[in-house]
């Protein structure tokens, strides 16, 4: 490994490192006003892929804002299901 | 037959009054209680305890509750619990409580449970004293729930149901990533459960996972996490019993 300059060795800067991001929005989306630890975050190559269910749209939406803001400029794609709240229509039986 | 509605990880916030109610108001046709496993709350304040209180309040059935990690999150586990006892959810952590529908004696034993993960591949009690304190909570957990099932089947109940929000086997957590499984259950509440036995085991949690199980002592389990279910409850239909017949206290096996 070669080190150049002020780059940190292992490549670049520690904040623009897609992981640590991805980290640090999982931990504001658990103990951010949304509570949230359903949604599963993955780096895609270049993109970031949400996959879960989320209990309404409206918190969806929340979750969405909240990543759009914590991973400005890497494209992202939502694939955030909201919950379905009927009744069921049959019922298991356990014989 | 014995009717079970369950539903765990509502996560029911400060806005979603009414979200679940509508289809909860259908239970008395299609069951004969209701059991919520646990994380009823985003965050677990009484603010949110208050949503959940007033979602099952009246609804015509017995509502029976174990707390989950989200319930615990503001640090405010008992006024939470007192909340929803106020208005006549019944609350376990580490008890048990026997409903009665048509004749029939419902025996549900409760405790939140918590983590540790399953056999070969879990936490022990060694090392650090925080490390030791986690095992040894889940332990506690776990011995409750046997208590409370073993109490339940002194008592003649017709069935006995085992209510976590942990998981008590890796089965139900299928989809989860398997570096987490240690905190999504622990084969301590499986083996509380087959040793008392049981007919039934109902948990949430693991959003990701799958809805069937069973322990490795032939008790059906259930995780009836809502993202799993994919509705507001799910009803499963228990044939009554002169006992619980599965697990190692189950006649049969004596």
């Amino acid at each position: 490994m070669s080190t150049h300059g002020s780059q940190h060795p292992g490549g670049g800067e520690p904040a623009q490192n897609l992981d640590y991001r991805i980290a640090h929005l999982q931990e504001r989306l658990a103990s951010g006003e949304l509570g949230e630890l359903g949604v599963r975050v993955e780096a895609r190559g270049q993109t970031v892929l949400l996959t879960g269910t989320v209990p309404s749209a409206p918190c969806r939406d929340e979750i969405l804002r909240t990543v759009h803001e914590e991973l400005a400029g890497v494209p992202v794609h939502s694939d955030l299901v909201v919950t379905e709240t009927s009744s069921p229509d049959h019922a298991e039986e356990l014989a | 037959m014995i009717r079970i509605a369950a539903v765990g990880d509502i996560h029911l916030g400060s806005g979603d009054q009414g979200l679940l109610r509508p289809a909860f108001q259908t239970l008395p046709e299609c069951a004969d209680l209701l059991l919520l496993a646990g994380d009823l709350t985003r965050h677990g304040t009484p603010e949110e305890a208050r949503v959940v209180a007033r979602e099952v309040q009246g609804l015509g059935v017995p509502v029976v509750a174990v707390l989950g990690n989200h319930d615990h999150h503001d640090d405010r586990p008992d006024e939470v619990t007192a909340i929803l006892r106020d208005t006549g959810t019944q609350v376990l952590e580490g008890q048990g409580t026997v409903v009665t529908s048509g004749g029939a004696r419902i025996g549900v034993a409760g405790t939140k449970g918590f983590g540790g993960g399953f056999v070969g591949r879990c936490a022990g009690e060694f090392g650090e004293p925080v490390m030791k304190e986690f095992v040894r909570y889940s332990r506690r957990c776990a011995d409750s729930l046997r208590t409370s099932l073993e109490r339940l089947g002194e008592e003649g109940c017709d069935a006995r149901i085992a209510l976590t929000h942990f998981s008590p086997v890796p089965d139900t957590l299928a989809g989860e990533p398997l570096e987490i499984y240690p905190f999504l259950g622990s084969y301590l509440l499986a083996e509380a459960i087959d040793t008392a036995g049981a007919d039934l085991a109902v948990h949430g949690h693991a959003h990701a996972g799958t809805e069937h199980g069973m322990t490795s002592g032939g008790v059906r389990v259930r995780n009836v996490a809502q993202p799993v279910i994919g509705r507001a409850f799910h009803v499963y239909h228990l044939p009554v019993h002169d006992h619980a017949t599965t697990g190692a206290a189950a006649p049969a096996a004596r």
